[in-house]
């Protein structure tokens, strides 16, 4: 079964904040991630664009709250990105 | 609310400094303030101008949640050309504080690049601090930029420099050095040993109230000499260190009438690692490489004359960094940075080639004029 984006963003998540995977949830933040801080932040945008081919927007990265408006916003650009 | 960078208005001026209050009283670190005013009291733009100050917010609603500074100068690079580019400064981010502000410091860096893809930063305590990491993230180059010190009072220096008093017996140690007047005897004799290998006495080094035309053959002669320097014609030089200023010493060196460089010294500031000692600076200096070791050593005196108990500088060329270990100075660990952007990278292709001859002084980023 393929892998959801969420899942891919869980495992680059789980990567950049050395953490285990179960432990990222649609709701976790830096707030609740002890590494997530603006390094790991830039870390995150960074592995994100590279992974799904994006470019993300000022706009877009200031978004980025939880990792799941990561999800949303990956998936809204995914749709809108021409195939 | 959106969180928008925006140039810093007369009109954000409370907000900043709620800001500064706000990131002081949770760190309890005073540095950790952003300018009060919109209109840098340092270099601030006018027409005409070839090196200004200007500033940026993060701005969400009406508070201010980050802030930065460029200083837009010219940057002569070797077989290039003179290009204008940008030294990103005093960024402060509100994620300092408060985690779910970590996006505002990717923010800041991402629009410091766009409104200027030729871009450095200067200092940042070292390689592995936040900023330098997240540069490195971005592509940027990261270059420990060599730290030379002289010293003048060995007792003092012993007695007062705290990183070789870290633990108890190190400072007992450093203690008996200093009493028995074996650290004396020690450091002097490592200095004088290298400072023989100093030039001739047939230069004259004078202390001038400020820069002047002759300031322009000496930039033009010897700018092919290094492949990258904040370019310092005497337009540049007289903004940089205007006669007003009263804080550094101008030195101008010539042999037989003709001048063959200049230094600015200062007196910097206290500062906790350097404990009560007075602490010379050589901020600035410009020569051909062969007369580099007579500037140093003209500034070396201009500076000495202040009774300072050590004399640091940080040299990226390293010519210039020869210069110094010829005039009796010793190397020693660097936390001074220089991290260039992809763009400013590039342009010194090949680098780890160029690297080497990078002119970069204490007196580039936004040291001056009292943070040197």
């Amino acid at each position: 079964m393929p892998s959801t984006i969420f899942d891919q963003i869980r495992t680059l998540a789980s990567d950049l904040f050395a953490t285990s995977p179960d432990k990222i949830s649609q709701s976790s933040s830096p707030e609740t991630v002890v590494t997530w801080d603006s390094v790991q932040h830039l870390n995150l945008v960074l592995a994100v664009e590279e992974k799904f081919h994006l470019q993300l927007s000022p706009e877009e990265i200031e978004q980025m709250k939880t990792i799941g408006d990561v999800v949303k916003l990956v998936e809204g650009k995914l749709q809108t990105a021409p195939s | 609310m959106p969180i928008t960078i925006q140039p810093y208005l007369p009109e954000h001026e409370p907000a900043v400094a709620e800001f500064s209050q706000r990131l002081k009283t949770a760190t309890n670190d005073p540095s950790l303030v952003f300018p009060r005013y919109a209109v840098p009291r340092w270099l601030p733009p006018r027409p005409g101008q070839s090196v200004w100050n200007e500033f940026f917010l993060a701005v969400e609603g009406s508070a201010v949640r980050g802030a930065y500074g460029l200083k837009q100068e010219q940057l002569f690079v070797r077989e290039k050309g003179t290009y204008t580019a940008a030294c990103y400064h005093h960024s402060l981010a509100e994620g300092i504080i408060d985690r779910a502000y970590a996006s505002v410091g990717v923010l800041l860096v991402r629009d410091a690049v766009a409104r200027q893809p030729l871009l450095y930063v200067l200092g940042m305590g070292g390689p592995n601090t936040p900023i330098a990491r997240m540069l490195k993230a971005l592509g940027f180059s990261l270059t420990a930029l060599p730290f030379y010190f002289r010293v003048v009072h060995p007792a003092k220096f012993l007695l007062e420099m705290q990183a070789l008093r870290e633990n108890r017996w190190r400072a007992l140690l450093m203690n008996f050095a200093a009493f028995t007047g074996t650290g004396w005897l020690g450091i002097k004799t490592i200095q004088a040993a290298a400072g023989l290998r100093t030039v001739g006495a047939d230069l004259l080094a004078e202390e001038v109230d400020e820069f002047s035309d002759w300031t322009d053959g000496l930039w033009n002669d010897a700018r092919e000499s290094v492949s990258l320097a904040a370019v310092r014609d005497t337009k540049t030089l007289r903004l940089l260190y205007p006669p007003s200023d009263t804080l550094f010493t101008r030195v101008r060196v010539s042999r037989d009438g003709k001048a063959i460089g200049w230094a600015v010294v200062g007196e910097r500031r206290k500062d906790s690692k350097y404990g009560e000692m007075r602490v010379g600076s050589i901020v600035d200096c410009w020569a051909s490489p062969e007369n580099a070791a007579a500037v140093v050593r003209a500034a070396t005196h201009a500076i000495e004359k202040r009774n300072v108990d050590l004399i640091v500088s940080n040299q990226g060329h390293h010519l210039w960094g020869r210069a110094f270990e010829t005039t009796g100075y010793l190397k020693g660990p660097s936390t001074f940075v220089l991290a260039m952007s992809p763009k400013l990278t590039e342009l010194l292709q090949p680098f780890e080639k160029n690297r080497e001859s990078i002119h970069i002084t204490r007196a580039d980023g936004d040291g001056l004029p009292r943070n040197f």
